[in-house]
């Protein structure tokens, strides 16, 4: 009966050692484990609709081209039409820009000067600060 | 006289060493698919308790055949020193016969697989950039694979746990046949 008492105890304890090494390896590996880290670009996109009101998005990426920033930018809708230089846009947000209509279209402006490319080959450097603005074609 | 104790003896024991090769890569063929869930651990164990000397042949030609069917990569350094201290652990507590010693020491085993394995690392880590740079490269490998280290330790407790009871009988049947 002793015997068979002091087996029961060091099965508990066997058992017991074996679930605390169990635990202690998964908090380590909670917390030493290897986090996914946020985008390395921190970059705004500024939405400037008719009416002038500005929304901003702070977005961290690790998006080589805006149109991938844009996609990761949360609360920012765009759509438009796929061409052979990538996505025209012509709505943003739910507003549409229609240059045969009024001469309306979105323009993309990347550090306050006028994008060199479209969305899907304008890069994306650290720091930078994109707007994009309804805008009126003044020559309509 | 004593009959003078050999480690083989007669073309028997080479069989029963090339068979228990054979179970063990079978089982470990069979569940390939599944990750850390294995049955090496489980037979080196078992044939230690029941053949003694003779994993001492089994575990090399195990650990060679390995090398030639996957490739001789880091991985295969780690069998040369984790197998052969199973076998040794194994050996020292053979006169264990309670079915929870088996199963929680296999269990252990599993769980610090990982943790034994990162020592090339260390060494590489080493090698390259200083003793600090080989233990923070070990921890990483070895913390990165943590989750697989906890399947391999509930793998082998529930192996052993279900397995022990039966195929020790048939051990002791196998062992009776070879004396």
């Amino acid at each position: 009966m002793a015997e068979k008492k002091k087996i029961n105890k060091k099965l508990i304890a066997g058992i017991a050692i074996l679930a605390v090494l169990v635990a202690a390896f998964a908090i380590i590996f909670s917390v030493f484990r290897a986090k996914p880290v946020e985008g390395s670009k921190a970059i705004t996109i500024e939405v400037v609709d008719k009416e002038q009101k500005s929304t901003v998005y702070d977005v961290k990426t690790d998006a080589e081209y805006l149109r991938q920033a844009m996609e990761e930018a949360e609360g920012l809708e765009f759509s438009g039409t796929e061409s052979e230089y990538g996505l025209m846009v012509d709505t943003v947000n739910g507003l549409t820009a229609d240059f045969s209509v009024d001469g309306s279209y979105w323009g993309f402006f990347v550090n306050g000067k006028y994008c060199d490319y479209g969305i899907d080959s304008q890069p994306v450097l650290d720091g930078d600060a994109f707007q994009i603005v309804y805008t009126i074609s003044i020559a309509e | 006289m004593r009959k003078k104790s050999r480690l083989i003896n007669t073309t028997l024991d080479i069989t029963l060493i090339g068979l228990m090769v054979a179970v063990i890569e079978v089982c470990k063929m069979a569940l390939l698919g599944l990750p850390n869930i294995e049955l090496t651990t489980f037979w080196i164990i078992m044939f230690t308790i029941f053949f003694g000397s003779k994993i001492l042949f089994v575990i090399p030609v195990f650990i060679l055949l390995e090398g030639c069917m996957f490739g001789f990569g880091i991985w295969w350094v780690m069998y040369l020193y984790m197998w052969p201290s199973l076998a040794l652990i194994a050996w020292c507590c053979r006169r264990q016969e309670s079915v929870w010693f088996w199963s929680i020491l296999s269990a252990l085993y599993g769980l610090f697989f990982g943790f034994f394995c990162a020592i090339p690392y260390v060494v590489i880590g080493a090698v390259d950039g200083g003793i600090r740079s080989g233990l923070y490269a070990g921890f990483t490998w070895w913390v990165a694979g943590i989750p697989y280290d906890l399947a391999h330790c509930v793998g082998n407790l529930v192996l052993m746990l279900v397995l022990y009871h039966p195929v020790r009988l048939v051990m002791k049947e196998v062992q009776r046949a070879f004396r």
